[in-house]
Formats: C-alpha cells, structure tokens, sequence
C-alpha cells in the first residue's frame, strides 16, 4: 500500500495559480513522495541502552531536539524524547531496523502505510508553510525537524535543503487529502507546478 | 497568540498543546486505607484557582510529551514550565 498514492484523488500535474510570466525554474514545486519506508522508534523509558551502540544504515539515533541523521538514502528523524521516525528509500532496511532494537528496549513500528508524505520545494517553500503553521521557521536549519499543525492538521516538517528550500512534509494518511489542499491553496498565490 | 516553552521541544504556539487538568493534585499512596472523601477529591474535586496556578498540559502536537506550566489563570502569562517528572519547588 505504500506504493499507492495516498494523495490520487487531489494531486494532478500541470501548472497552478499565478503561474505565468514568471520563470518556469523559479516556480515552487509540489510532488507526492511515496514507496518509502517508515518507522517509528521508540524507547522505553526505564530502557538505559546506550544509543552510540546501535547503528541502522550506518546512521545513530540522537536524543536531540529537531535533530535528523541522514544520508543519501535514509533519515531519522527525532520525534520526542526517545521516540525517533526513520525514512528510508531503503524497503528492506525494516529486518535489519527489527534486528538491532532488542524488544525489551524499543518498540519498533513499521508506519509506511499511515503517511501521506508532500515534498515542497522552491524559494518560498516556508513562505506557504507559515501561513498555517504557528512555528517560527526562522529557527527550523538544514537537516532540522518539527512536529506541529497546519491549519489545524498535525504534520511533520522535515528540512532536507536550503536555497532552494526543500521540505517533506509527513501527514496522517487519512489527513492526507485536506494538508495537500490546505498546502496548494496556500501556494497559488506564488504559483506552483505541480509534479 | 500565547506560546508555551516545551522543556523537550522550546517556544511553540499554545494550539500545540492540550490542557490536562491541575498539575498538583497527588495520587493517595498504594497500598494505604483511603477514605471515600478523599478519593473523592482527588477524582473528582478541584479548586478554581485565580492567579498562579501549576497546570499539566500535553505538547499533543509536538512531542506528545506531557509537562507541567505555571499559568496566571486571570492574565494567561506563563511563568514557568517542567518536565513531568521534575518537581515543583
């Protein structure tokens, strides 16, 4: 199910708002991401294993706010305290996640097929995020993630990259089809292109 | 807009946060006879304090982590806030 579209009633291609006159590069762009895998790690708390000791994709866990360790295929992103979302375009990273996370420690949950994820990119990028997102994006670096609300709609904002800003934003997946609406209509007043 | 200081996440915006009742109340100790009276105030009765006041909220949209906030309940200026597992002085 991960690999079908949560989003295939609302997200069409094309060019969308105000658009036109204005450089087809500059344009913000929407895409849907999907086949990924997701999972939630979480420690219990009475767990005292340290963290340096486990590695998934040669990549830690840090118990650091907004922090994400990633590399080309994987993120993790911090959650909470003891509480971690991995993302990987690595599908059968999820044996090797069950492997290195003894059970009396961590509870591993596999959330692939529970998210609707949209990636926003381009130079405005967090200009349609803090329209319905109280954050103060100023603070929010590369490599840094945040769970909070967009009108209303609880979300994960993860900063993959600046100039141009690049955001993948992590939904419920039944929430899917109303943060998708409540992002393209807060972005047509830059025009997007859809993709 | 009111902003709350998550001890886990920093400033966010109250709409993050859900409300979860008076952080001071103590739960009668295991094992020990309690009277029905004062089961009954610590299930059910409360008082409605004006002024400072330490309050349980739930960062419900951040960390999902549950804390504790020192709110003026006339003014709603916040003071101060802990982690639920850290002691009131």
């Amino acid at each position: 199910m991960k690999s079908i579209s949560a989003l295939k009633n609302v997200h069409q291609k094309g060019h969308f708002g105000d658009f036109q006159d204005k450089n087809k590069k500059d344009l913000l762009k929407i895409y849907e991401i999907k086949n990924l895998l997701i999972v939630q790690i979480a420690q219990y708390k009475n767990s005292n294993i340290s963290l340096n000791n486990i590695a998934i994709d040669n990549l830690n866990l840090k118990d650091e706010t907004s922090n994400v360790t990633c590399n080309t295929d994987t993120r993790i992103l911090w959650n909470g305290p003891k509480n971690w979302l991995l993302v990987s375009s690595k599908l059968d990273l999820l044996e090797n996640i069950v492997n290195a996370f003894p059970s009396s420690d961590f509870a591993v949950t596999d959330l692939s097929h529970s998210r609707a994820i949209i990636e926003i990119e381009g130079k405005e990028a967090l200009e349609v995020l803090k329209k319905g997102c109280p954050f103060n994006f100023n603070l929010l670096k590369k490599n840094n993630s945040i769970n909070s609300i967009y009108n209303g709609i609880a979300f994960t904002v993860d900063l993959i990259n600046t100039n141009p800003d690049k955001l993948r934003l992590f939904t419920l997946r039944s929430f899917g089809e109303s943060l998708h609406h409540s992002i393209t209509d807060a972005s047509l007043e830059f025009g997007f292109e859809s993709i | 807009m009111l902003y709350i200081k998550c001890p886990h996440c920093g400033w966010r915006s109250q709409n993050e946060f859900s409300y979860g009742g008076d952080a001071t109340v103590k739960r009668p100790e295991l094992g020990k006879d309690i009277s029905d009276q004062d089961w009954n105030n610590f299930v059910y009765n409360r008082k409605s304090l004006r002024g400072r006041h330490w309050e349980l909220w739930q960062h419900l949209s951040g960390c999902r982590q549950w804390i504790k906030v020192e709110r003026d309940t006339a003014t709603h200026e916040i003071f101060n806030t802990l982690k639920a597992t850290e002691e009131i002085s």
